[in-house]
């Protein structure tokens, strides 16, 4: 299709009703796409002029705040981050992401997901919180040890690992692969010192040790974020730990004062010098 | 008002087999759960035979032996040595993968995403085509030997 | 770091599985290619070939040593299955009981045979 024609497309989309209560059901739309057009333009088509009981997250609609992840398909993407050109296919399935709650409609239930993730303490811990309460400087970090979490920082919390992971389809106390990406971001982060406290929290018998590298997490994930390398990298820490090999590093420190004072640069002279 | 309870949507054991159009090591991983689980199950027979039926001297022994040379017997142990094969090759992988070692460095995500998995794919065809020769080597044997 | 500990004694007996039972399984199996190397396997499952690996301590050894690994990996791995499926903290601890007492029954099982053999 062009920018000028447009195609009809088949919308089936899966409805629930909790007031109603019963089974879920498929309802089909008719939704004219042109080139261009994302699931979520066709989702609010289908809002706007056939039917709006329809109910479905969304936010950004750039792929930044990962409120739209559904089932389209068959294969769990971001609404707003798939065109419906590159579906190849008349009809689209649409579906809430599996593995999470259904609270109606499109709508998938992330708390459990949010639980999880506190549980782990993703924020930087450090002994000396008389900085981190007030702070004086900024923490020394070189490129090279930003680079080594840096990939797993872009997180936008959207729960499509989840939906890919076989031991999270059945293993409903799993710690997400989010939740233990997370986990290895902040303890691989040099500021950070609470590895400690962090690792005896996912090295529990639904934890960690629970995955087993299939990989789909990081093959679904949206943002390129690699969650399997994650995880796997956290069991490498988890192991070194456990025998006693591994340097135990220094957290950064503060940045220094200047030391030398440079020599005033004079202020410039902003009048205007001639007619 | 009411208070609404949300409605459960696992995939269950089933997830393990099929949640969408996954690529490889998905389904090298349920390949590794399904040798694993046939391993085990062939070990509890084998241990019965060979402690139960050993043990009661030769008549009976040989009688064992002789009633396990049925070609189907024989197929039976084939696939157990494949399946053997299968496991250890793709447990070696999983070892080195496992503990981060073949696995590569975190890189910043440029569009299209390349995940470290699929960074190792061919090493991982490789394994696959190990898997393969040795398992033609060995169905040559069992040919020569006699089904 | 229990699990840890668990999950790494599963990868060491893995890699040492590989190598103990890819012995036994061509010693066992592959005897018509030992023949293109020369090397002479007469029919392993033959009483006579079995009562003289058995008197043997080294097969022994081997055997019993197999066993342990076997029964370890292979009932680590399935509780962790059966984990993966049993949701309550109870019941996780009840079938880790059971898995344990089965694991004990068949090692006692398994070496009691050789042990005999070896003794007689």
């Amino acid at each position: 299709m062009t920018e000028d024609s447009t195609k009809r497309i088949t919308f089936k989309v899966q409805r629930y009703d909790p007031e109603r209560g019963s089974a879920p059901y498929f309802q089909e739309f008719i939704v004219p796409a042109s080139r261009g057009m994302t699931v979520l333009d066709g989702l609010l088509y289908i809002k706007e002029n056939l039917d709006s009981s329809l109910a479905f997250r969304t936010s950004c609609r750039m792929a930044i705040c990962g409120s739209c992840g559904m089932l389209i398909n068959g294969y769990p993407h971001l609404a707003c981050h798939t065109q419906i050109e590159e579906l190849h296919a008349a009809t689209l399935s649409i579906k809430p992401l599996p593995n999470l709650a259904i609270i109606k409609d499109l709508i998938a239930d992330l708390t459990p997901l949010f639980n999880n993730h506190k549980s782990i303490k993703p924020y930087i811990i450090r002994h000396d919180t008389e900085e981190l309460l007030n702070p004086t400087a900024e923490f020394v970090q070189m490129p090279q040890e930003l680079e080594t979490f840096q990939q797993f920082t872009y997180c936008v919390k959207c729960g499509i690992c989840v939906s890919a992971c076989p031991t999270s389809a059945s293993d409903k106390l799993f710690l997400s692969p989010l939740t233990l990406a997370q986990c290895y971001r902040y303890c691989a982060d040099s500021r950070d010192e609470g590895e400690q406290e962090r690792l005896p929290l996912v090295d529990i018998d639904h934890g960690v040790w629970h995955c087993h590298l299939a990989g789909a997490c990081s093959e679904a994930c949206p943002k390129g974020l690699d969650p399997a390398l994650a995880i796997q990298l956290l069991k490498r820490r988890l192991v070194s730990r456990a025998l006693g090999l591994g340097k135990k590093k220094r957290p950064s420190s503060v940045v220094s004062p200047p030391t030398e004072t440079k020599p005033k640069v004079p202020f410039p002279e902003f009048t205007v010098k001639g007619s | 008002m009411k208070q609404i309870r949300p409605r459960q949507n696992y995939l269950g054991a089933g997830g393990w087999v099929w949640a969408g159009k996954y690529k490889l090591e998905r389904y090298l991983y349920l390949l590794h759960r399904i040798t694993g689980l046939g391993i085990l199950l062939f070990l509890l027979i084998h241990l019965c035979i060979t402690t139960i039926f050993r043990i009661q001297g030769q008549d009976v022994w040989e009688a064992t032996i002789a009633l396990l040379r049925n070609p189907w017997f024989r197929f039976g142990e084939y696939l157990v040595v494949i399946a053997f094969i299968y496991h250890g090759l793709n447990g070696l992988r999983l070892i080195l993968q496992e503990l981060g070692f073949a696995l590569g460095r975190p890189t910043p995500p440029i569009y299209p995403y390349k995940d470290s998995l699929r960074k190792k794919r061919p090493w991982t065809i490789t394994m696959l085509a190990v898997i393969a020769i040795l398992a033609a080597v060995v169905l040559f044997d069992f040919i020569v030997g006699g089904w | 770091m229990r699990n840890t500990y668990l999950r790494l004694l599963q990868l060491v007996t893995g890699a040492l599985i590989a190598v103990l039972l890819g012995i036994h399984i061509v010693i066992m199996h592959v005897d018509a290619i030992l023949g293109f190397f020369g090397v002479d396997a007469a029919k392993p499952t033959s009483w006579g070939a079995m009562i003289e690996r058995a008197s043997q301590g080294i097969w022994a050894g081997l055997y019993i040593a197999l066993l342990v690994f076997v029964l370890y990996h292979a009932f680590n791995g399935l509780r962790n299955i059966i984990l993966e499926l049993t949701p309550s903290v109870k019941t996780g601890r009840i079938v880790t009981w059971v898995i344990i007492a089965f694991g004990i029954i068949a090692f006692i099982g398994g070496t009691y045979v050789p042990v005999a053999l070896l003794v007689s």
